[in-house]
């Protein structure tokens, strides 16, 4: 039981860094009605220029951090220009192709900057693990944990304190409305995309650190935990998204300690496809709105 | 004689192209499929192991591989049967993703003249040398794996002129409207799953053999995408859409060898940008329409 | 105020417009009716700044239109009430509200509250449900939503896209006598509708749009009111 217990702390620590990247999903697909397949690779760019940093010029914890957040952050927003604007508003599955395309060149410029299998990134605390009765929290999770818990309350507020928080919502609501209330469509979408790549940055950023090493299947990586854990949760809703990183986080620390690396990832997959087959709306399974059924219908 | 290398970059275009085929006929059917490579997989191994463990003949075991890779196509296509969108695409995601999980654990070997033969999980399936020991030429390989495909592509042609092409691109314009017209959807729905499962099953049984080793790693997430993308790159108003894509990527690329370490960069960079003058691939539905139509023109000016 | 002056817009190949002229008068209410395919919705599009035209100019108070984007054209004072309502679904009626005063935000908060609660003593149904989700709202519930959305924004013009759309006939007759009050107030109507007996009822200048051009114009009574229903729904009688 306390195998269990502590298990669970971990996988809600880990999910935290999940419900970071499944956000980044929620939001682009929300405002753009498209997937974004560069996600991941935007943030393992940044990160590999984060680790070149680290490597040759000793670069602190910080700086790493940073450079890590704005490489991210430009990327994404060349991937927006490039795969999202640059495609009329019909051809959503153009974008995704697009973004492929993309990702495929990320992942080498990646691979051009940084030539070796693994590198090591920073770590992210020094600290020893904190005790709690029995269980233990390691300190890197902790801090995950916090500033994830702080990013979310932040993009909460963005979105429903701020006017670009309303503009967003607009947007995803109903493009063509929102363009008669006068809303720039165009900036909206694009300062959206660079508020979630900047979000990814830092989930990857930590994520990283707490590992310790980055390596070019990060990419790849990243976009399928946020997409994983977007689709547990319930697609386009941001708590869902949250809820689904927490879960996938437990789910597959519990698969790890119970059976083994071998099936860690398998039971991930596994429990995504369940859910799908059985209530394709998440877990929190809310019921899908005429809109998001049209949505769905051709991504 | 062919150059080695230009045999075994064609014989690679035509292995993929049944790929890509198999998830342009879902993509008619207006459903993005992420897992065809799934299929890929399941008929490789199966026929390898038919072919290198059993003793089968090669063309046996393509038939099982392809047949078990249908199966497992129409499974899916029956479970995903209330899923749309994007939520049938991280569906076929994730089965694949477990296919090929599944195979990283999958070990069963049969010692034969002394060495294990067979699938050890992560380590690989070796030795699948049936076109070996049977004397097949890399160049007679190259021809029958074209062979087959001309007929797949030929029938192809044949279907999208037919009543079942004509339901086939129906069902991924308008699914209620197709209904409405009194066609089973779900039959044609799963009847497109298992075809596509079949026509991604050969090309796995193929690869097997060309490649004589196997391992889970191939069949993940980009090979699966890769073949999606042909499709969406050479267009969907023809089977031969699919076929430019991978001759695009596989074919001209590696032709320009100067670029060898940039070759994604470039050609991401280049679809990416083709994507925005041409969003519906090269070879869309109405570009083809239109070559129809500038045909029929010319020869009737022509009598 | 508004003036639309040999308007031609195309959709690719296809010439939804073909040289339309019409003004909207400052305070009046203007209606422009026609069957569907006219190019009614094309029209109103055309002035939103979504769709560029070809030839010809919309002048609005003297400023040239054609060139602005559609942010530009709300700034200036033109705001739509689009085809089919489009409230935002997911947000309550207040929020809904808000929106329509995205352009004011931040720089008139105190002014848009005193609009949301003008609005809400306009349309006093909204407020019992301003808490309420927008895509709960019925029909009627949501074209009034969506009025009061475009008022928000303090318009100079409000253009109307076919209000009466899918509304039942005393819903539609609530929503006519409010775009009457509204005029009243001193608010310039131009409103584009397929139900010409409601709209013949309220305009002070009408126009029939027919294939793209403009076959009539003038004021109600001058044309049999039979006669414009007929053209309205289905064009002209072939002779």
């Amino acid at each position: 039981m306390t195998d269990f217990i502590q298990n669970c702390i971990d996988g809600v620590m880990i999910g935290s860094g999940y419900a970071l990247l499944a956000i980044g999903f929620t939001v682009v697909f929300g405002v753009l009605r498209r997937l974004n397949l560069a996600y991941g690779p935007s943030i393992m760019l940044g990160a590999f220029v984060g680790a070149l940093l680290y490597i040759q010029f000793q670069a602190q914890l910080f700086t790493v951090a940073i450079a890590t957040v704005i490489v991210a952050t430009l990327t994404g927003m060349y991937v927006e220009r490039l795969c999202f604007w640059a495609i009329r508003r019909g051809a959503a599955l153009a974008s995704m192709v697009s973004s492929f395309a993309i990702w495929m060149q990320l992942e080498e410029m990646a691979v051009i900057i940084l030539p070796e299998r693994t590198y090591p990134f920073p770590a992210l605390t020094d600290l020893a693990p904190i005790h709690i009765g029995p269980y233990f929290l390691r300190s890197e999770h902790l801090t995950m944990f916090v500033v994830a818990v702080l990013l979310v309350i932040v993009v909460h507020t963005v979105l429903y304190r701020t006017r670009f928080g309303l503009a967003v919502r607009a947007v995803s609501e109903n493009p063509d409305a929102a363009r008669y209330m006068g809303i720039n469509i165009d900036a909206v979408m694009f300062w959206a995309f660079a508020m979630v790549s900047a979000i990814g940055g830092i989930a990857g950023f930590l994520i990283l650190a707490t590992d310790q090493q980055v390596t070019p299947y990060f990419g790849l990586w990243a976009t399928f935990k946020g997409l994983i854990a977007m689709m547990l949760g319930g697609m386009g809703s941001l708590p869902g998204a949250i809820l689904g990183g927490l879960i996938l986080g437990i789910v597959e620390t519990q698969s790890l300690w119970y059976l083994g690396n071998d099936y860690r990832d398998l039971s991930a997959y596994f429990l995504l496809f369940l859910v799908l087959i059985i209530r394709p709306g998440g877990i929190f399974g809310h019921a899908l709105s005429e809109r998001e059924r049209a949505a769905l219908r051709r991504v | 004689m062919m150059d080695e290398y230009v045999v075994s970059v064609i014989s690679n275009m035509g292995m993929i192209s049944f790929l890509a085929l198999s998830a342009y006929l879902l993509l008619l059917t207006g459903e993005i499929s992420f897992g065809q490579q799934a299929y890929f997989a399941i008929s490789a191994y199966l026929s390898a192991m038919a072919t290198a463990m059993w003793g089968w003949p090669l063309w046996a075991g393509l038939l099982l591989g392809a047949a078990a890779a249908a199966f497992a196509a129409g499974l899916i296509g029956v479970l995903t049967l209330r899923l749309r969108g994007l939520y049938f695409s991280i569906a076929t995601l994730a089965f694949a993703e477990m296919v090929r999980l599944l195979f990283v654990n999958f070990h069963y070997q049969v010692m034969i003249d002394g060495e294990p033969v067979g699938p050890d999980g992560a380590e690989g399936f070796r030795d699948i040398r049936w076109i070996f020991e049977h004397n097949v030429s890399a160049f007679e390989y190259m021809a029958i794996i074209l062979a087959v495909l001309t007929v797949v592509v030929t029938l192809f042609f044949i279907a999208e002129r037919s009543r079942l092409g004509s339901i086939f691109r129906m069902l991924g314009e308008d699914p209620l409207l197709t209904e409405l017209q009194g066609l089973n959807v779900i039959r044609y729905k799963v009847l497109a799953s298992c075809l596509s499962g079949f026509i991604a099953g050969i090309g796995g049984a193929f690869y097997a053999h060309f490649a004589t080793y196997l391992e889970p790693q191939i069949f993940n997430v980009m090979l699966g995408v890769h073949g999606l993308v042909y499709g969406l790159i050479g267009g969907l108003g023809t089977a031969l859409g699919p076929l430019i894509g991978v001759a695009l990527d596989i074919g001209f690329l590696e032709a320009v060898r100067a670029i060898q370490g940039y070759r994604m960069i470039v050609f991401g960079g280049l679809v990416a940008v083709l994507l925005i003058f041409m969003p519906r691939g090269i070879l869309d539905e109405e570009r083809v329409h239109w070559l129809r139509m500038t045909w029929r023109r010319w020869r009737n000016a022509a009598r | 105020m508004l003036t639309i002056d040999n308007v031609v817009t195309s959709y690719g190949m296809i010439k939804a417009l073909k040289g339309v002229n019409l003004t909207a008068e400052s305070g009046k209410v203007t209606c422009l009716l026609g069957p569907n395919g006219a190019g009614k919705t094309t029209l109103m599009f055309t002035i939103a700044g979504i769709l560029k035209t070809q030839e010809g100019s919309i002048t609005f108070d003297g400023t040239e239109l054609s060139r602005f984007s559609p942010v530009k054209i709300v700034e200036l004072g033109i705001s739509l009430v689009p085809e089919n309502r489009l409230v935002f679904p997911m947000m309550t009626v207040r929020e809904n509200l808000e929106t329509g005063a995205y352009l004011r935000v931040g720089k008139d908060k105190s002014a848009i509250a005193d609009d949301v609660e003008a609005m809400f003593a306009r349309f006093p149904r909204l407020e019992e449900r301003s808490t309420q989700m927008a895509g709960t709202l019925s029909g009627g519930e949501q074209q009034m939503l969506a009025i009061g959305r475009a008022l928000m924004a303090r318009p100079r013009i409000l253009l109307m896209d076919e209000p009466s759309l899918g509304l039942a006939p005393l819903i539609v007759e609530e929503i006519f006598r409010i775009i009457e009050d509204l005029n009243q107030t001193g608010v310039t109507i131009f409103l584009v509708e397929q139900n010409a007996r409601m709209a013949l009822r309220v305009a002070d200048q009408f126009y029939l749009l027919e294939q793209g051009k403009i076959t009539f114009s003038g004021t109600p009574g001058e044309l049999e009111e039979e006669e414009v229903i007929h053209r309205a729904y289905l064009g002209s009688r072939r002779e």
